[in-house]
């Protein structure tokens, strides 16, 4: 009986351990979780509007009055540059590395002239634009992001239903690409 | 002559099943810790950051979801109302008060899942700070019902139990550590049924 109750005991302490060690793991291995499902749409390097309804990764427009644009970018070999432009009653941005922990976020607010213009570059990538700034980078926000890989999530307001195609034109027209000098 | 092994498989069958279950069960519960709760309302700011706990970071990866960044905004969920009952699409409540303050929020239903409640387009189903009827002192009523309701309206058009979310855009609330007073609405169930 004895015996017994030692292998309950065994297995029990074996349970906290396996508990901590699935907790810590799974964020590795779940294979669904937001930069995965960003990459299953298919489009790098440009924003993708997401509809209300889930499409075959399971993204959607949570909020009936949000809508919302996902760009999944590598910093591999340039940095990545972020352009939108026009009037919507509020916009905002994320960007997220590939263990989506945010790295940066801004709203219309902190932007200049409201209007998005950033850069995502690694450090070393900063360095140079630093050294030699680029003419079309003067107004351009800087962010240095250490993680190679990410995605930037863009999402725009539409309070009523009459300014939904302007709210569309905004995300069509905002651009996620890499940086050529 | 068996005892042995038998001991070691009981011993492991403890460990997996108690491992697997209860991990599951800790992700299913919460969203981790570091939860900001006023009244029902629940909203986790930490949750998309890199400090955010071992748990809140499992749970996001399950979820998948794309989270609010700091300056984005801040999204309270409400299971509940204020006397801890849980909503139940087939009862009426008044959401009452004010907010915190922020540029913009939106209000919405969602089942048990966090899945948005999708009635169509002929019923209100989405409030914002834009189309809510407000008194003389900026405090608002909505009515969340099955039925119509005169003033501010949110159709609820589910069965069981349902979800409150509450998205603040452009708030301070995300930074705050307790230190300004926060008001959320209140939730208070005024009746159920047909009646």
């Amino acid at each position: 009986m004895r015996s017994v109750l030692f292998a309950i005991l065994v297995g029990l302490a074996g349970a906290a351990l396996l508990h901590i060690i699935i907790v810590l793991a799974l964020p590795q291995f779940t294979g669904r979780d937001a930069y995965t499902r960003v990459l299953g749409l298919l489009e790098m390097d440009s924003f993708f509007l997401l509809t209300t309804e889930p499409g075959p990764t399971g993204l959607d427009n949570k909020d009936p009055f949000l809508r919302t644009a996902a760009c999944s970018f590598s910093l591999g070999e340039a940095p990545v540059r972020l352009v939108a432009r026009g009037a919507v009653p509020f916009w905002s941005l994320s960007i997220f590395d590939s263990g989506s922990n945010e790295v940066f976020s801004m709203n219309d607010q902190t932007a200049v002239n409201g209007n998005l213009d950033l850069v995502v570059a690694t450090p070393i990538q900063l360095v140079e634009l630093r050294k030699s700034p680029p003419e079309a980078l003067a107004q351009s926000i800087m962010i240095e992001m250490k993680d190679e890989e990410g995605y930037a999530v863009l999402r725009a307001l539409a309070p009523l239903d009459s300014f939904d195609a302007q709210v569309r034109n905004f995300l069509a027209d905002s651009r996620c690409e890499p940086f050529q000098r | 002559m068996f005892r042995v092994p038998l001991l070691v498989a009981l011993a492991l069958i403890v460990a997996f099943a108690g491992g697997i279950a209860s991990a599951l069960w800790a992700l299913k519960a919460t969203v981790g810790f570091g939860s900001i709760a006023i009244g029902p309302w629940v909203a986790f700011p930490e949750a998309q950051t890199v400090t955010a706990d071992p748990y809140a970071k499992a749970h996001r990866a399950r979820a998948g979801e794309l989270l609010y960044g700091g300056a984005e905004g801040l999204m309270f969920t409400a299971a509940t109302d204020d006397s801890g009952a849980r909503l139940s699409a087939a009862c009426s409540y008044d959401i009452s008060g004010i907010t915190p303050p922020a540029r913009f929020w939106t209000l919405y239903a969602t089942t048990s899942d966090g899945a948005t409640l999708r009635p169509g387009p002929e019923v209100p189903s989405a409030i914002n700070s834009w189309t809510v009827l407000r008194g003389a002192d900026s405090r608002f009523v909505i009515h969340a019902s099955p039925a119509a309701q005169p003033g501010n309206w949110l159709a609820i058009r589910h069965m069981g139990n349902f979800q409150l979310v509450l998205t603040l855009l452009d708030t301070p609330t995300a930074g705050s550590s307790g230190l300004i007073d926060l008001a959320m609405p209140k939730i208070v169930k005024t009746g159920c049924g047909d009646a």
